[in-house]
């Protein structure tokens, strides 16, 4: 194998898969990457759980294949100058050319690469780039991180099948916070899916689909999902197990409904958690007509209050959050303004986004 | 100053039995267990004179005192009157430390201006017990717990000591150590070997010599040897370390069922216990009593703090399931430590039914406080439920069990 890359071509492809090369594994092969030059040339990472495959711009002067550690590869393209060489030699090292400087990197034989799945005969979707990341960033804050209930450790795509198009709902809790987005998808489905996407592969695919536009190409199967975007395919494993039932804790019919300006609230929360922010994180808002009170007491620090202007007319109530599970709902959502439905200091709250598609977050309060 | 007084109830079981059962008074009786290997737990003061003592089997104890009667223990009952008595002692003051069934600490240095001396206190409390429930209680009262325990303890039964503090020097001078309270056979034993046998001799020990021989105690054991004793009646009960239960079984157990069995009905009462204090804790602790007396603790430390039974029971058997028993079970403790208030802010769940679970146990905690323990229970524990346990001498009325303290 033999290739020219231009330094800035080499580090971008490099860049875009520091996130999926496994960095603490026990298995050397899943720190490596594969690079491929056939009639064109790609790249291909995987940790098991999630896999990238790219093209890469290359002037292909001989063919072949091999695995390269990722990390150090990517140390030494930041630092030199210029177009790069690669050049596969025997026993698997790889020289590396630029400019004045050459180097030796152990490399991998490609026969030693786990074989990733390939996009089958199944069901396929098509998504705008834009629209799936929007969703995406809306819901995938809520997602558990290694909770020991791991289906919440995934973002549920759950695609319900209308006449000729399709409602796709992602939903991501962590059992104390839950987000919710739903849109119409125009392509149609044969039957209804509920499908975990790992966290990981979600915040991948957001980050991919950050600087793409168009419409892309999710196909479906039992175990891992594919989405072709562009040139590049990103595959997902599946996580295995019932989610849990979202709708039954999205509260509905709530008389207690506050419009409060995103910004000013989200401000507010700042300052005021600061006095609570150590321990438990815990803010009480104080609703009123027309105002409410953020306070936060800390018995061995301090405490803060905050007033802020609210769109409210009923009966007073008190309630406690934890400030981070606000903050997070509030900064992904879209709009001048937030919509809060109440009903008891000790049910759920939902937070509904005013503008954009709705995305809404329910949030389980605390005891203060 | 502080004022310290004990009330320690006169063969309490049997002084009980005999009141609900006129046919018993003024005879020997002797409480047992309701198992089949069981001993005396209390004997009345008439068996007493017999030489029946605490501990003995139903076959020595009638070779001593062939006419005495037997009566099986009613836990309810007893657990019933303390709570009734720890009222009583409340009129007097808020500092009461129910130490065991039979015997409570109060911490009335603030009452003395209400209610006058201390002597008078405690013929008052004394009357009022008699008056309700026709039982005979010593009291014991001194400048710290120590002085009240051994005043009480020269005085029994039926009697009433006040122990000053210019008194303690002339009091203690030529006490043997292990009358002390907490100073047991075996602290005695070392003392005697280093030539200390009363607690004037204790108090006069250098300190040195008795912090080489037993650490940091060695100090503890000097202040006790002069009388000196700081430590609080702890009513506060909030300032708890740990929240369990053990229980002696009512034979000897082995089979996995059954011991999941009676650690539900732990797990209940630990939790019940916790509920009530509104406490939570991230650690649950299991003891294993073998037949052979061997006795030893498992703990595990979870990732957030509970008191729902069934969480404490899971975690409880999930160490049991850990455990390689090598011999069948005679006792089974469960306690939850690593406390912290619920009352702090809590974050709740959006997904386990959080609340409902909590209203269910609430509402249960409300019947059984009323209505007696157990009467509404874990249908588990059905099979299991035809014969109490002996009550363990740790019992607290609606306390918080101090293990670890």
């Amino acid at each position: 194998m033999k290739l020219r890359i231009e330094k800035e071509e080499l580090q971008k492809a490099l860049q875009n898969i520091q996130g999926v090369v496994d960095k603490k594994t026990t298995m050397p092969i899943l720190s490596h990457f594969m690079l491929k030059a056939d009639k064109a040339a790609f790249i291909m990472a995987t940790d098991l759980e999630i896999a990238l495959k790219g093209p890469i711009t290359a002037e292909i002067i001989e063919k072949g294949s091999l695995c390269i550690p990722a990390r150090k590869l990517f140390e030494i393209v930041k630092e030199v100058e210029g177009g790069i060489l690669l050049e596969s030699q025997e026993n698997n090292w790889l020289r590396i050319s630029a400019g004045k400087s050459t180097f030796k990197l152990m490399g991998l034989p490609e026969e030693e690469y786990p074989a990733l799945p390939e996009i089958g005969k199944t069901e396929e979707l098509n998504i705008d780039a834009g629209l799936l990341r929007n969703m995406i960033e809306k819901t995938v804050y809520a997602t558990g991180d290694s909770d020991t209930r791991y289906t919440l450790n995934g973002l549920l795509l759950h695609l319900i099948p209308a006449k000729k198009t399709t409602e796709l709902k992602l939903v991501g809790t962590d059992g104390h916070r839950l987000a919710i987005i739903s849109s119409k998808l125009a392509s149609p489905l044969s039957s209804e899916m509920k499908l975990i996407l790992p966290k990981k592969g979600a915040m991948e695919l957001k980050r991919i689909l950050e600087t793409s536009s168009g419409t892309i190409t999710v196909h479906l199967e039992k175990n891992h999902i594919f989405f072709t975007i562009g040139d590049i395919v990103l595959t997902s494993r599946l996580i295995e197990g019932n989610y849990p039932n979202y709708d039954q804790v999205i509260p509905k019919d709530n008389e207690k409904q506050v419009i409060i300006d995103k910004v000013t609230c989200l401000k507010a929360l700042r300052r005021t958690s600061i006095m609570s922010r150590e321990k438990t994180n815990a803010v009480r808002f104080d609703v009123e007509q027309g105002k409410i009170t953020l306070i936060s007491i800390n018995p061995d620090i301090g405490e803060a209050r905050e007033e802020i202007a609210a769109q409210y007319k009923g009966e007073s109530i008190s309630i406690g959050y934890n400030a981070r599970y606000l903050m997070d709902a509030i900064q992904a959502m879209d709009g001048e303004t937030i919509r809060f439905e109440i009903q008891e200091p000790l049910s759920p709250t939902l937070l509904v986004e005013a503008a954009g598609e709705g995305a809404m977050c329910v949030i389980m309060p605390m005891r203060v | 100053m502080r004022t310290i007084l004990l009330v320690d109830m006169d063969s309490f079981f049997a002084s009980v039995e005999q009141q609900s059962n006129p046919a018993l008074r003024g005879k020997p009786v002797a409480v047992i267990g309701s198992g089949k290997r069981t001993v005396i737990t209390t004997a009345s003061y008439e068996a007493r004179s017999f030489g029946v003592k605490t501990g003995m089997n139903v076959w020595e104890a009638k070779k001593v005192c062939p006419k005495l009667i037997f009566v099986t223990g009613n836990n309810g009952k007893y657990t019933h009157t303390c709570r009734m008595l720890t009222e009583i002692y409340s009129k007097y003051t808020s500092e009461v430390e129910v130490y065991s069934i039979d015997e409570a600490f109060l911490d009335i240095t603030g009452s003395l201006k209400l209610f006058g001396s201390p002597i008078e206190i405690g013929k008052m409390i004394k009357r009022e017990i008699k008056e309700r429930f026709g039982l005979n209680a010593t009291i014991g009262m001194g400048p710290n717990k120590l002085m009240a325990k051994l005043a009480s303890d020269i005085s029994k039964p039926d009697g009433l000591k006040f122990i000053r503090q210019e008194e303690i020097p002339e009091a203690i001078e030529r006490l043997p150590v292990d009358a002390l309270w907490g100073i047991g056979g075996k602290i005695a034993e070392k003392l005697g070997a280093l030539g200390i046998r009363t607690c004037g001799e204790l108090g006069r020990a250098p300190v040195s010599l008795l912090k080489s021989r037993f650490g940091i105690i060695g100090e503890r054991l000097k202040l006790m040897g002069m009388g000196i004793d700081t430590s609080p009646v702890m009513s506060n009960e909030e300032t708890a370390k740990s929240v369990g239960h053990s229980m002696t079984l009512p034979r000897d157990i082995w089979r996995e069922e059954e011991i999941e069995a009676y650690m539900l009905k732990l797990s209940e009462m630990a939790g019940r216990r916790a509920r009530r204090y509104k406490l939570a804790g991230d650690t649950v602790t299991v003891t294993i009593r073998y037949k052979s007396f061997r006795t030893f603790t498992k703990q595990l430390k979870i990732n957030r703090h509970i008191n729902d039974t069934h969480e404490i029971h899971n975690t409880a058997m999930e160490i049991i399931r850990g455990i390689k028993l090598s011999d069948s079970v005679r006792l089974l403790g469960v306690s939850l430590s690593g406390l912290r208030e619920t009352g702090m802010p809590a974050q709740l769940n959006l997904l386990s039914g959080h609340l409902k679970k909590e209203n269910l146990l609430n509402t249960a905690d409300g019947i059984n406080d009323r209505h007696g323990d157990s009467t509404v229970s874990w249908a588990a524990y059905m099979p299991y439920t035809s014969r109490p346990a002996v009550i363990s001498p740790a019992w607290r009325p609606a306390g918080v069990h101090r293990t670890n303290v």
